[in-house]
C-alpha cells in the first residue's frame, strides 16, 4: 500500500533522514520506534507532504506522491494525525470532524454520508459525542488526541499515519489509546504508528522498524523485535 | 445635547466605514499573518469602478437607485479580483520565502501603483458620485441624518454578518477558520491553504471596495480618497485587535466618534489626535488590541 525508498528529508539545510526505506502493506499495522530525535516525526511529515522530501520515492497505491503538497496527498487517501494533535481550537468538535472529510465535499454537499461517518466516530469515541458542541481548544489532552485520530479517520483513509498518540497522556489514557489502535487494526485499517512507548507499540503492531539517527537500524516482525536483545536494551527499557 | 447626539451619529457612520476596512485587514491577517497595506487603494479603486459603472447604467436611462443596486455585484466582483491580484503579485512570494517584511513593501508598492493608475484613468480631480437615495436629510427626534448614512451603517453590518455566516455555516468557511487556526493541520485535511489565503485577500479587497461605494455618495470620489481611510482603518484594527470581529466595530466607532467630538468641541485641526493617542495607549498597554487575544507575534 505504502512503499518508501531511500527517503531523504530535513529542514532547510539540515538533513534529518538519510535514506529511509520501509513498507506498510495493506491492512497491516506497522510501527516506527526509536529514541527522541531519531527522525520518526520527520519521516511522517515527509510522507504527508508537510515537508518536501529532498530525494527518494514515496509510493501510495503504486503512485509516486513524493513532493506533492499536503492537501494533494490527503486527497489521495493519506491521513495524518500529527504530533501534538493539532486540532482546530476555535472550532467545535463536530466541525473538526467534518473538516477531516473536507476532501469529500464538492459544492456545499459532501459525497457519501458524512453523518454516518460522524456516528461511527462517536461510537468509536463516546467521549467525543458528549463533547460534540464544545470548542476543541477546551478539551482535555486525551480528548484532543481522540479528536485528532477521529478527524484523520473521517477521510476513510487508505493509510493512516499516527504520530505519538500517547504523548503527554496519563497512563490510563495511554492504555485507552492503544486499545483504540488495536480496534482500528481489527478493522483492517492500514496504519503507520510512531511511538515512544516502544514495548506497547510492538505489542499491537504486525511489523516494526527501529530508527537511529535518521536511518533504519533494525526491522522485522513485531514479536521478533520485542525479543531482540539489542532492541530490548536500547528501547524497551527491560533490565537483564 | 442635540448637537452632541448629531456628532455621535455622524461619528458612527464614519466609524462603520473604518470598521469594514479594518474587517478586511483581519481577514488576511487571520489566514496568513499578513496585511494588505494597499487596502485604502482597494477602496478607492472599488469606488471609481463603481462610479464608471453607475454612470454607464444611468446613461442607459436607469434610475440612480436601480443603477446602484446593479453596480454592486460588479464592484464586489472587481474587489475579489483585485485582492487576488495583490496576493498573487505581492504576498505569495513573501509567504513562500518566509520573508518577514517583503509583503509590507510589496503591498505598499502595489497600492502606489494602483493610485497612479487611477490618476491616469480617472484624473486627479475629485468626482461626484450619484447618490442612490434622496439627499435630503431625515429628521429623527433631535438628529438629522441622510438616508445614505443609514444605508452605510446597515450595509457595513450586513457585509460583516454575511462573512461571519459563511465562516460558521459552510464547509469552505470552516476551511478558512481551520487555516487561520493552524495552517499545516488544515493542509492535512486536504485544504489548499494557499488558495484559502488568496481567497482571504480577495474577500478583504471586496470588503474595501464595498466600503468605497458605500462612502462615495456622501464624500467625493478620486484617486486620493483611500489613503487616509486605509490608514485610519489600520489604527482601528490595532485598537480593536486584529483577531476580534467585535473589536473592529467598537474600534471604528471609538475613532469615528472621537474625531467628530474633537473636531467640534476643540478644533478640527486636532480631530485626528484622540484616536492616535488611543492607538499609542493600546500599543503600550494592550498590544493585542482592546478585544484581541494575544495576536502579536512574540519575538
Amino acid at each position: 500500500m505504502l512503499t518508501i525508498e531511500n527517503l531523504v528529508a530535513g529542514y532547510g539545510k539540515v538533513q534529518v533522514l538519510h535514506g529511509i526505506s520501509l513498507e506498510v502493506p495493506q491492512g497491516r499495522l506497522v510501527t516506527l520506534i526509536g529514541s527522541n530525535g531519531a527522525g520518526k516525526t520527520t519521516t511522517l511529515r515527509a510522507l504527508s507532504g508537510m515537508i518536501e522530501p529532498q530525494s527518494g520515492s514515496i509510493r501510495l497505491d503504486g503512485k509516486d506522491i513524493a513532493g506533492l503538497p499536503a492537501y494533494e496527498i490527503t486527497r489521495r487517501g493519506m491521513a495524518h494525525s500529527p504530533e501534538g494533535r493539532r486540532v482546530f481550537p476555535t472550532l467545535p468538535v463536530t466541525d473538526n470532524l467534518l473538516l477531516g472529510a473536507f476532501t469529500r465535499f464538492t459544492g456545499m454537499r459532501p459525497r457519501g454520508d458524512t453523518s454516518a461517518d460522524l456516528d461511527r466516530m462517536f461510537e468509536l469515541f463516546p467521549r467525543l459525542k458528549e463533547r460534540r458542541n464544545q470548542l476543541a481548544g477546551t478539551l482535555s489532552g486525551g480528548e484532543q488526541q481522540m479528536l485528532a485520530m477521529a478527524r484523520a479517520l473521517m477521510l476513510n483513509p487508505e493509510v493512516l499515519l499516527l504520530d505519538e498518540p500517547s504523548m503527554g497522556l496519563a497512563p490510563k489514557l495511554v492504555e485507552e489509546v492503544f486499545a483504540t489502535v488495536a480496534r482500528l487494526k481489527e478493522r483492517r485499517i492500514t496504519m503507520l504508528l510512531v511511538e515512544q512507548f516502544a514495548a506497547a507499540a510492538l505489542e499491537v503492531a504486525d511489523y516494526g522498524y527501529v530508527m537511529e539517527n535518521g536511518r533504519i537500524s533494525i526491522h522485522g516482525p513485531a514479536d521478533q523485535l520485542s525479543n531482540d536483545s539489542a532492541v530490548r536494551d536500547a528501547y524497551l527499557g527491560v533490565a537483564h | 445635547m442635540n448637537i452632541l447626539a448629531q456628532l455621535v451619529i455622524s461619528g458612527v457612520v464614519v466609524g462603520m466605514i473604518y470598521g469594514v476596512i479594518a474587517f478586511g485587514y483581519q481577514l488576511t491577517f487571520a489566514t496568513s499573518k499578513t496585511l494588505n497595506f494597499g487596502q485604502g487603494e482597494a477602496l478607492m479603486l472599488g469606488a471609481l469602478v463603481g462610479l464608471t459603472t453607475i454612470n454607464f447604467l444611468i446613461g442607459q436611462s436607469l434610475g440612480a437607485f436601480t443603477a446602484y443596486l446593479l453596480m454592486l455585484p460588479v464592484v464586489l466582483a472587481f474587489g475579489l479580483l483585485q485582492g487576488a491580484v495583490v496576493e498573487f503579485l505581492g504576498v505569495r512570494q513573501a509567504i513562500r520565502t518566509k520573508s518577514e517584511a517583503g509583503w509590507i513593501m510589496a503591498t505598499i508598492a502595489l497600492g502606489i501603483i494602483f493610485k497612479n493608475l487611477a490618476e491616469n484613468i480617472w484624473g486627479r480631480d475629485a468626482l461626484r458620485f450619484p447618490s442612490p437615495l434622496p439627499e435630503a436629510a431625515l429628521t429623527i427626534g433631535p438628529i438629522r441624518i441622510q438616508p445614505m448614512e443609514i444605508a452605510i451603517v446597515l450595509g457595513a453590518i450586513a457585509l460583516m454578518i454575511a462573512v461571519e455566516v459563511f465562516n460558521r455555516r459552510s464547509i469552505y468557511g470552516k476551511a478558512v477558520v481551520a487555516t487561520a487556526n493552524d495552517r499545516d493541520a488544515a493542509g492535512l485535511m486536504g485544504i489548499n491553504t494557499r488558495l484559502v489565503i488568496t481567497f482571504s485577500y480577495a474577500l478583504s479587497s471586496m470588503a474595501a471596495a464595498f466600503a468605497g461605494v458605500l462612502v462615495a455618495p456622501i464624500t467625493l470620489t478620486g484617486a486620493t480618497m483611500g489613503a487616509v481611510l486605509g490608514l485610519k482603518a489600520f489604527a482601528v484594527a490595532i485598537i480593536g485587535g486584529l483577531s476580534s470581529g467585535v473589536g473592529v466595530v467598537v474600534g471604528g466607532l471609538i475613532l469615528g466618534i472621537s474625531e467628530n467630538l474633537t473636531g467640534y468641541y476643540i478644533s478640527t485641526g486636532y480631530k485626528d489626535v484622540p484616536g492616535l493617542v488611543l492607538l499609542l495607549l493600546v500599543l503600550t498597554f494592550k498590544p493585542s488590541g482592546l478585544f484581541g487575544s494575544a495576536a502579536i507575534k512574540k519575538v
